[in-house]
């Protein structure tokens, strides 16, 4: 079908047309943003850590994963066994214990997370049994809306709003962690 | 005078328990999703503005899709128009040929079973594989959705299991415990996601201004799907385009709180360009919602953004389950939809339906759907799909409540009928209304009569405040 004889008939058939509203709204704000972002990651099945700026990373995430062996990150300072900038294929990445990733934006009303690519394999981001997620807690925000009006797009084209663990209910109801992707989420807030 | 949905609900209802099960199931997300829905004060206003939103860019369609494919062309992404269904396989399957793919991870997309593909494909030697576990459950059992989220919430653990178990996903006889049986299909998912050749998501928003494809899930099943084959296909309807990101945050907001009583899905994640060294392919697909915009009285429909929130909370849905409609999409929304598609196909759906409008009620963009159900009612006769029986009845009742004499003879003369045997009066084949109903005990003096009486003894006006 040509698009243009699509548009032709849309504009055709579309008889009243509607004005945008006006988009502001009195949105949800929190008395303690960091502590509902805290409480809203722990309710998303995720854990929320805590560090110092100059906390050392690599003894926080091996605390954090003491069994993991397998660690994958393109982080300055991180310590790992795999770079996504470095492997030749996303299939490399498979059977990583921990990924180790930064967020950009937290956002308190739903523990959503902002990631942008910033990896040539984002694949990182979801086949790695567990994740670990740096972000600075100056940059949690309230809600959807303020969290909108800040991120931007790397070159990569993609980014990605993460809160928890990867879930499913689809037996039944119960509600299992670790569906297709991270089986586990810590967040490590930076102060 | 049964509708073919009446007819597979009476089936369903033979098990009590399980029906029952099925009822508290979704009222259960329906009371999750009030919770969801007492934490946000501007609840309503997101819905209003929700609304007007869509309202706008559903009657500036033609402009917001070029601003869209505009973007996504700039950003190295091929775009595809698609009439209909078939045009639309026909676009897939050469775009996998193309691409000697024989393998096809999927997440879940109700545009693609609107259109039929997974057995289009297969039957041209293509592996489809649903990575949305509950869509994975119903392909390995041949099954298909009946519920546009929860599509697999019908089928239970053991079933579950036996399936796993003859497919050679699940070692452990009669395991049936969920936590093991989603290591299972885990497990197996994963060996077919780094097989593939491609991978399709469906598109849950796309934004105009920057071109955008936002897909939510909470499996990741859509990143895992995107992440390892090189290649990427959207199948999106046409009316899924919304105008920027600050109408986005009014959608991500309302989405998940009213389909599963969650604050959000896990993933929301926004495809703006192909993966590196990878292609980007969306076909935007018309397939009849060029002709609904057209509707007067229905293009609102178009507004939908399925959240499914309408069929958790309705009382027919919930007790008689998606298998008894006759649309791929079942539930008051629907309804709607296949009256638009196919209204001779799809008029028994209408009266799957009480008219309580809980489902206007908990509508996250105000479509309405109950309220546009009443609206199909008063066309059936139009689309010759009127019951003649009811028409009969419609007609006499029109008769007898447009004429006081008539209606007051009938009325005295009804007791009468008390004295005719309930075998008889109550028998179904001539008295339809008495399914599932007892004849009522008629009065020896009926309403309007003991109002008149009154009127006479106290007056006109004090008999109104009475």
């Amino acid at each position: 079908m040509k698009k243009e004889e699509l548009f032709a008939k849309l504009r055709a058939n579309t008889h009243d047309q509607f004005d945008m509203p006006d988009m502001h709204v009195q949105a949800l704000k929190y008395a303690d943003t960091l502590q509902q972002f805290i409480a809203m990651t722990k309710s998303s099945g995720g854990k929320a850590i805590r560090l110092k700026r100059d906390a050392d990373l690599n003894v926080a995430v091996a605390e954090a994963y003491p069994d993991a062996k397998v660690i994958a990150s393109n982080l300055p300072g991180i310590k790992a066994d795999r770079n996504p900038d470095l492997v030749e294929d996303a299939r490399d990445l498979n059977g990583t214990d921990v990924g180790v990733i930064r967020g950009e934006i937290g956002v308190a009303e739903n523990a959503c997370i902002w990631i942008p690519q910033t990896m040539k394999e984002k694949a990182v981001c979801f086949i790695s049994e567990n994740l670990v997620i740096l972000l600075d807690e100056a940059d949690v925000v309230d809600n959807m809306h303020e969290a909108y009006a800040r991120i931007k797009m790397t070159d990569y084209g993609f980014g990605t709003f993460i809160s928890g663990p990867s879930k499913t209910a689809d037996i039944e109801q119960a509600l299992v962690m670790g569906a297709q992707a991270a089986r586990s989420v810590t967040v490590f807030l930076l102060s | 005078m049964s509708t073919l949905h009446a007819k597979r609900a009476r089936e369903f209802l033979k098990d009590p328990a399980k029906i029952t099960h099925h009822d508290q199931t979704f009222w259960g997300m329906r009371m999750s999703r009030d919770k969801m829905v007492t934490q946000i004060p501007e609840w309503e206003e997101l819905r209003d503005k929700a609304s007007e939103i869509k309202r706008h860019t559903i009657t500036h369609l033609a402009d917001y899709l070029e601003e869209f494919s505009d973007h996504l062309e700039k950003n190295g992404v091929h775009v595809l128009w698609a009439r209909d269904a078939k045009e639309f396989n026909q676009m897939v399957l050469k775009i996998l040929t193309d691409h000697h793919v024989k393998k096809m991870v999927k997440s879940k997309s109700m545009m693609t079973e609107e259109c039929g593909m997974n057995d289009f494909l297969k039957a041209r030697g293509i592996d489809v594989v649903e990575t949305d576990l509950g869509e994975r459950i119903l392909q390995l059992m041949h099954l298909k959705p009946a519920h546009i989220v929860v599509p697999a919430i019908h089928i239970t653990r053991q079933q579950v299991a036996h399936t796993f178990e003859e497919k050679g996903m699940s070692q452990e006889e009669g395991n049936d415990d969920p936590t093991y049986l989603t290591r299972c299909a885990r497990n197996s998912l994963r060996s077919e996601f780094l097989e593939a050749g491609a991978g399709m998501t469906g598109c849950n928003f796309g934004v105009a201004k920057t071109g955008d494809v936002v897909v939510c899930t909470n499996e990741g099943n859509a990143d895992m799907a995107t992440s390892m084959p090189k290649l990427h296909i959207v199948a999106m309807g046409l009316e899924k385009v919304i105008p920027d990101y600050a109408s986005l945050a009014f959608f991500q907001r309302l989405l998940c709180r009213s389909a599963t009583g969650q604050p959000t899905t896990t993933y929301t994640s926004h495809f703006r360009k192909p993966r590196p060294g990878g292609e980007m392919y969306v076909i935007l697909i018309d397939n009849g919602r060029s002709d609904f915009i057209a509707n007067p009285d229905h293009w609102e429909t178009l507004k939908c953004i399925r959240c499914g929130a309408c069929m958790n909370t309705c009382p027919v849905y919930r007790r008689s389950t998606g298998y008894s409609y006759s649309f791929f999409i079942p539930g008051p929304i629907g309804i709607d939809l296949g009256m638009l598609k196919d209204p001779k196909a799809n008029s028994g759906n209408v009266s799957a339906c009480s008219l309580c409008l809980s489902c206007d009620e908990v509508c996250p963009v105000h479509v309405n759907p109950g309220s546009q159900i009443y609206l199909w009612r008063q066309q059936l006769d139009h689309f010759g799909t009127a019951n003649s029986e009811k028409k009969l009845m419609s007609w006499g009742m029109a008769r007898v409540y447009n004429n006081y004499f008539m209606y007051d003879t009938a009325l005295k003369m009804a007791p009468l009928l008390n004295h005719v045997p309930e075998a008889i009066i109550g028998n179904p084949k001539w008295s339809p209304w008495c399914v599932g109903h007892k004849m009522p005990v008629f009065v020896r003096k009926p309403f309007h009569v003991i109002e008149k009486d009154l009127e006479k003894e106290y007056g006109k006006e004090s008999t109104t405040k009475l």
